[in-house]
């Protein structure tokens, strides 16, 4: 593959964008049709196959061009002057070879390369500007330019004296370049940090990957989430819908009417408020991302009917009694803190919790409620009592399981996933605000059907 | 080479030819429905309301030669909205007009539970493609000769709503249990828009082509008033936009999108105006805000906005 766009891909992925397989092929063949002459062109070409948010397209914007700054750099204003002068040195620099011929071309390339070879994309703060400078200076050869323009200077007469002027000015000019092309860079730098402190940027990043600084946007972008919910699906319970006819119903019917289809049957759709039980594995790995889908379950319960909630490791415990006593916040705190509940936090283990939820608790599985269980199914190879989950599944409506790694990593190592999913309705990747955002909206909706 | 290929040959003729049927498209999207054509995938196109999203679909179908097939999308659209329904009215008419056949056929049968039993038997006669109903999705698959396949709004219908297209648009084909599988003999252009009101699946996202129009630079917009009203003056022109684009620059609540500079527009030709002024415009602001609040923030500066938008068109 394409080399500058494998690197550009990556630096994309780097950044926060997802880009699937097919995306990548996509991106290969319009880079095929536009080429890498017209930068417009590849530019929206790249934009239209690779960045599918606005979020994305906001990293993509500094992507690119911080990727592709170096390439389009031409060397116009530094070759002004040099018309008419006769080479009067031997065995000049490169640089100085490149200011005497006037190869505008050349100084770009040689540009290019040094900024390559100084990774210049990789600087990150204002203090190591000079030394990205330096390191540029030193690739480009600056050295060797001074030590010419020092030579010619003590050779004397005026055509050197003229020469020595022009070349100091190329200099200079070029210095001023260096500078500015640094000073590039760390303003994209700048605003790629600002845009990973942004609303979109928190909600498509893994919930196990933000800390604790992040934590006040994640609620206010949460209490947004909820609210808009809220407002969707109490508006949505209102509507009654009346559905189509069943002509097959009608049609069998009707026989007893004579044929006549008197009384029709419609398939309809009846609103009601979903009920859940949620079982939540709180063992460090997932511990974070069941704080903030408790937090959203509970903020929701307006629009849900009933909420039993169940967070194991080691063994099984029931905390809805937590939330029906204590504000939300207080509830979530004590969980996090694990004061006041009887849970073990050693192995964790699947299996033992599993059975724990039958012997104790079955009597909530019922054709109503939907069963969420959130975690990642990694059982530290002990027995995962796949019968129980069975039973689970078929004593209620619907079985979910929300797991916070990748789909391609169930299944691999001590993870029982594989075995778990024949029984659930759904399983989905559940890492990020945004996961969380679908998968209760999800919920809400197929409710009813 | 096809007559289509033709009309997809450069970027530059993409352009002329939107432009042609009265869309003016930014390079950015000149390149993005040349590059949907060339790769075959949709695209889904985001941005404000009122931007331009659908009428590009539209544009796209006049320039291309074929049909538009438009499935607007609701909360609650289902396939039978949306690929096909049986035609129920029709099943129902047939079954009283066949009356006496199927007397004949249930004759002899005393209990009620027979006669159902062997009416079953019969039921798929009227589930065959007479009595079938195509919807946009089926109906797009089906035309020969191809189609612009507009999904409008796909944010307000449902996720399942939005998995299921997604199968169609991974494979151009459905299948009908009753009937069998039907496959796109020419597979169509598919715009997909979308108002933000619901973030959309990663997969769809994933699966399309992304494009985003944002309200347009003042050149633009200008041109985009010229060829939508027609015998409107330039200098007008000039001024509205200019006013527009300030009005968009305010903390407004709705900043008003391409369709009410176009509204606008079109009421100060009716009114005969020459050139903007202060009290014309306070009386039709109407047309572009909508919220009161928005309205009376504009007023308090109207003075500045109309001089300023004066000078910049000269
Ligand atoms: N680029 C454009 N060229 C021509 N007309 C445009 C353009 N953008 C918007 N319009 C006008 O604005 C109106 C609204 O556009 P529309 O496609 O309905 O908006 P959206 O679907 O984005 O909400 C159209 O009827 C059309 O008259
Ligand atoms: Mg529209």
């Amino acid at each position: 593959m394409d080399r500058t766009l494998e690197n550009f891909i990556t630096a994309l992925r780097r950044s926060g964008v997802r880009i699937s397989v097919a995306e990548t092929m996509d991106a290969l063949r319009a880079a095929d049709l536009s080429g890498y002459g017209d930068r417009l062109l590849l530019k929206d070409f790249l934009s239209a196959s690779l960045a599918k948010s606005m979020p994305e397209k906001e990293i993509f914007e500094v992507c690119f061009s911080r990727f592709f700054a170096l390439d389009y750099i031409t060397g116009e204003d530094f070759l002004l002057e040099n018309e008419g002068l006769p080479p009067t040195l031997q065995g000049e620099a490169p640089l100085t070879q490149i200011f005497m011929s006037g190869d505008v071309g050349g100084l770009a390339m040689a540009l290019r390369a040094a900024g390559e070879r100084a990774d210049i994309r990789s600087i990150q703060s204002w203090t190591q500007k000079g030394l990205f400078m330096q390191r540029l200076f030193q690739e480009l050869g600056l050295e060797g330019l001074n030590r010419d323009i020092r030579t010619l200077a003590e050779i004397g007469g005026q055509d050197a004296v003229n020469q020595v002027k022009a070349l100091k000015s190329m200099r200079d000019n070029l210095m001023e370049r260096v500078r500015n092309l640094v000073e590039r860079q760390l303003e994209l730098y700048a605003a790629q940090r600002q845009y990973e402190l942004s609303e979109g940027y928190i909600r498509n990043a893994r919930l196990s990957a933000l800390d604790e600084r992040d934590l006040a946007r994640i609620h206010k972008i949460i209490q947004r989430m909820v609210k808009h919910l809220k407002d969707r699906y109490s508006r949505r319970a209102k509507a009654a819908r009346r559905g189509h006819l069943d002509f097959r119903k009608t049609f069998r019917k009707s026989i007893t009417y004579g044929g006549l289809p008197f009384d029709t049957h419609w398939k309809s759709k009846k609103i009601d408020r979903p009920e859940i039980v949620v079982i939540c594995d709180v063992s460090r790995s997932v511990s974070n991302i069941v704080r903030f889908f408790l937090l959203i379950l509970y903020s929701l319960n307006e629009v849900i009917s009933r909420i039993r909630s169940f967070v194991f490791c080691t063994n099984l415990v029931d905390v809805s009694p937590l939330f029906e006593t204590h504000p939300l916040p207080e509830a979530l705190a004590m969980l996090r803190s694990g004061a006041g509940i009887p849970i073990l936090l050693s192995r964790t283990d699947y299996g033992g919790s599993l059975l724990d939820f039958r012997n104790q608790y079955s009597d909530c599985l019922t054709k109503k409620a939907t069963v969420i269980i959130l975690g990642d199914a990694r059982n530290n190879y002990a027995e995962p009592h796949t019968e129980v989950l069975r039973m689970i599944s078929e004593r209620c409506k619907r079985l979910i399981w929300l797991n916070p790694e990748t789909p391609s990593l169930w299944g691999s190592g001590d993870s029982e996933m594989k075995k778990y999913l024949p029984y659930c309705s759904i399983a989905r990747e559940c890492s990020t605000l945004r996961h969380l955002e679908r998968v209760v909206e999800y919920l809400l909706r197929v409710h009813n059907r | 080479m096809s007559a289509l290929d033709t009309k997809f040959a450069t970027v530059e003729v993409v352009r002329r030819g939107l432009k042609d049927v009265g869309y003016i498209a930014t390079t950015q999207i000149a390149h993005t429905v040349y590059l949907a054509y060339h790769l075959g995938k949709p695209v889904l196109v985001e941005g404000p309301a009122g931007g331009g999203k659908t009428e590009l679909a539209k544009a796209a179908a006049l320039f291309m030669g074929v049909p538009l097939i438009r499935l607007q999308c609701y909360e609650g659209l289902d396939e039978s909205k949306a690929l096909y329904e049986w035609k129920y009215g029709k099943q129902l008419l047939y079954t009283q007009l066949l009356k006496d056949k199927l007397d004949r056929v249930i004759e002899g049968e005393t209990g009620l539970a027979e006669s159902i039993e062997k009416l079953h038997q019969y039921d798929d006669i009227f589930f065959s493609p007479q009595f079938l109903e195509p919807r946009p999705l089926l109906k797009a698959l089906q035309e020969k000769d191809g189609a612009v396949l507009l999904v409008d709004e796909v944010d307000k219908s449902d996720d399942e709503f939005e998995a299921f297209l997604l199968e169609i648009l991974s494979d151009f084909q459905v299948s009908i249990p009753e009937i069998g599988t039907i496959e796109a003999t020419s597979k169509p252009f598919v715009f997909l828009t979308s108002n933000s009101t619901r973030e959309l699946g990663e997969a769809l996202r994933r699966r399309c082509l992304h494009l985003y129009i944002s309200f347009p630079e003042q050149a633009l917009e200008r041109e985009i008033v010229m060829t939508r009203v027609p015998g409107i003056s330039e200098r007008l022109t000039r001024q509205l936009v200019s006013f527009i684009h300030q009005v968009r620059k305010l903390d407004i609540k709705k900043l008003p999108s391409v369709s009410e500079t176009i509204d606008w527009a079109k009421t100060l030709v009716i009114l005969h105006a020459e050139t903007l002024d202060k009290d014309m415009v306070r009386e039709t602001l109407n047309t572009f805000l909508k919220a009161q609040e928005d309205i009376r923030v504009t007023e308090e500066k109207l003075y500045a906005l109309t001089e300023h938008a004066i000078r910049e068109a000269n």
